[in-house]
């Protein structure tokens, strides 16, 4: 960030020169495979597109988005991902703060436990899921077995319950993304002035008043990209569900990613689900932007 | 001196709860590692909690299945996604880095945002377009499709590293005759060498942890790591032992990098805006 001053001044960069070069053979793949696959996608969700031809493929106008607003699994699948979302993200972001401030906090091999608390961010999607569907089977799974040292007993399997499985899922995201808020917070909170804090201590404030009246405020511009980051990444969801109860049990945790993955690769209805596609994009975008929007700026970075 | 103690207490406290949260969160991961080396048998018809250490699972992993093949593959198009990823990427953020031209800003955000499309709003697409090209189960198929994820990130990611270096270099090999090409190859890229180390490694482990273009692209012959492990999971029974083995193995890389590169995993995190 204290470098924008001194690159003004570079007669390099006011150059236009050869940027050409550098810039075309990127520009020409990303608009290849990335450009050009969200227009195509676009364009096929106006088309009647069953994957094995059978002489029906064409256009249909917006029939598709019609038939979409009437479809209740659509708005289910929608529901359940954005509940998804409304649930894991803020209790993701308390537990990474209520951790963050443990860890502002001076104690041996600090430096070390924070590293391993990243593991789970970085484990590959569908490893967690299966890791989690190993610990929720009936019988021999660590969870349900722990669990029914307590007297809860699930002989059917917990995930063979719809409320049950989606409340997994769910867990099995706070599980892998909490440390992900952690990170970012505590990477907030140590860079905080540290004479604010002391002078709070000198006027008395206790912690409680400190974290609510102090860190809490200082950190809100962290917290929102948190929050953010997090949505966009959420809105991606697919593959550990995938794996882990692949929509079910019935549609229980048949989230929207997976219902287009369903529409698209079960059903062969390729031009229905390009339609369902759009939507995620028009909503991933919307966050996106707000994300650029507030702290992306290609030159201060 | 009561002061002190109390201090001592606290922090022994704080040490405590911080190690507990540590065990807990990492529970899950011991439990791929340890059923790893249980047998399929014995984990489906013994409490979770036994343990009789045993090599049988790994045996069958790399004997009797395709998960060997898989790694290969899984190593050929994440290297391959990952190096043109970093040439390309590199000489774009170069070009954002040190050149003012018309367009700037609006190429480079659209880097970045169209990244931020859900991977599985563009299977549709790119299923039929490489479908079309006869390119499925292939390589190549999934060596784009993950350069379309890596090579934004990249430049993004590396834009900081090339931003915070001083133009001084270049501007003396310049007056000593180079052209811009000459460096940008020769004199600025052996400069930003561990950041580019650093963008190469976040670019495969996110290529190594990809299941969702592997899922609609891949058939027999380039089947990738993660689709081997799941396959584990059998049509009737699961071999919980040989996906607990498999599973270690690819976690082995994302556990050497978590460990070695912690400093610059914020950076990473943060700058493409997502992880895979």
């Amino acid at each position: 960030m204290s470098n924008s001053t001194n690159v003004k001044r570079l007669p390099l960069r006011k150059k236009r020169g050869p940027f050409l070069y550098f810039i075309l053979p990127a520009a020409i793949i990303v608009g290849i495979v990335l450009v050009f696959p969200i227009i195509y996608g676009f364009v096929l969700s106006f088309f009647n597109w069953p994957q094995v031809d059978d002489g029906t493929r064409g256009f249909i106008n917006v029939k598709n988005y019609i038939e979409l607003f009437k479809d209740n699994e659509f708005w289910h699948s929608l529901f359940l991902q954005l509940g998804f979302i409304v649930i894991a993200i803020p209790i993701e972001l308390i537990i990474g703060f209520f951790v963050a401030i443990l860890f502002n906090h001076d104690f041996p091999l600090s430096g070390f436990l924070r590293t391993l608390l990243l593991l789970p961010v970085f484990i590959l999607p569908i490893l967690s899921g299966l890791t989690w569907k190993l610990m929720l089977q009936p019988r021999y799974g660590a969870i349900t077995y722990l669990l029914s040292l307590f007297g809860m007993e699930f002989p059917q399997g917990i995930l063979s319950d719809q409320s049950l499985a989606y409340t997994a899922v769910i867990i099995q995201d706070i599980w892998r993304m909490w440390p992900f808020m952690f990170m970012i917070l505590y990477a907030g909170i140590t860079s905080l002035p540290k004479d604010v804090m002391e002078a709070a201590e000198i006027d008395g404030a206790g912690f409680f008043k400190k974290t609510f009246f102090i860190t809490l405020p200082m950190l809100r511009g962290t917290i929102t990209t948190a929050i953010l980051l997090r949505t966009i990444d959420a809105l991606r969801i697919f593959s550990e569900v995938f794996v882990m109860t692949g929509g079910g049990p019935g549609n229980g945790t048949m989230l929207f990613s997976l219902y287009i993955h369903k529409q698209a690769f079960e059903f062969g209805k390729l031009g229905y689900a390009s339609a369902m596609a759009v939507i995620l994009i028009v909503i991933s975008l919307f966050f996106a932007f707000g994300l650029v929007r507030k702290n992306m700026d290609i030159d201060t970075m | 001196m009561k002061m002190k103690n109390r201090k001592k207490i606290i922090k022994w406290i704080i040490f405590i709860s911080a190690l507990i949260i540590v065990l807990v969160e990492l529970f899950p991961i011991w439990i791929i590692i340890s059923n790893g080396f249980k047998r399929d048998l014995d984990i489906r018809n013994s409490n979770p909690f036994d343990f009789q250490f045993n090599l049988r699972s790994y045996e069958l992993v790399f004997q009797k299945s395709d998960f060997v093949p898989s790694i290969i593959n899984s190593l050929i198009i994440g290297l391959s996604s990952t190096i043109i990823s970093l040439i390309f990427g590199s000489m774009a953020s170069y070009g954002i880095a040190r050149f003012r031209f018309r367009g700037r800003k609006g190429l480079s955000y659209s880097f970045l945002v169209s990244r931020m499309v859900p991977q599985i709003a563009l299977s549709v697409p790119i299923f039929i377009l490489f479908d079309r090209l006869s390119l499925t189960d292939t390589h190549i198929a999934l060596i784009l499709a993950y350069t379309s994820f890596n090579l934004p990130y990249i430049i993004w990611l590396l834009l900081p590293f090339f931003n915070s270096v001083s133009p001084s270099f270049e501007e003396a090999a310049m007056v000593d005759g180079c052209n811009k090409r000459q460096v940008f190859w020769r004199i600025f890229l052996p400069l930003t060498a561990p950041g580019l180390v650093v963008a190469a490694i976040f670019g495969f482990i996110m290529a190594w942890n990809e299941y969702i273009y592997a899922l609609i692209l891949t058939g027999n012959a380039t089947k990738t790591a993660p689709i081997a492990v799941n396959g584990f999971m059998g049509q009737y029974a699961p071999k919980w032992g040989q996906l607990a083995a498999s599973g270690t193995i690819i976690l082995i890389p994302i556990i050497i990098f978590t460990l070695t590169l912690q400093k610059y995993i914020i950076k990473g995190l943060t700058a493409g805006g997502v992880k895979g």
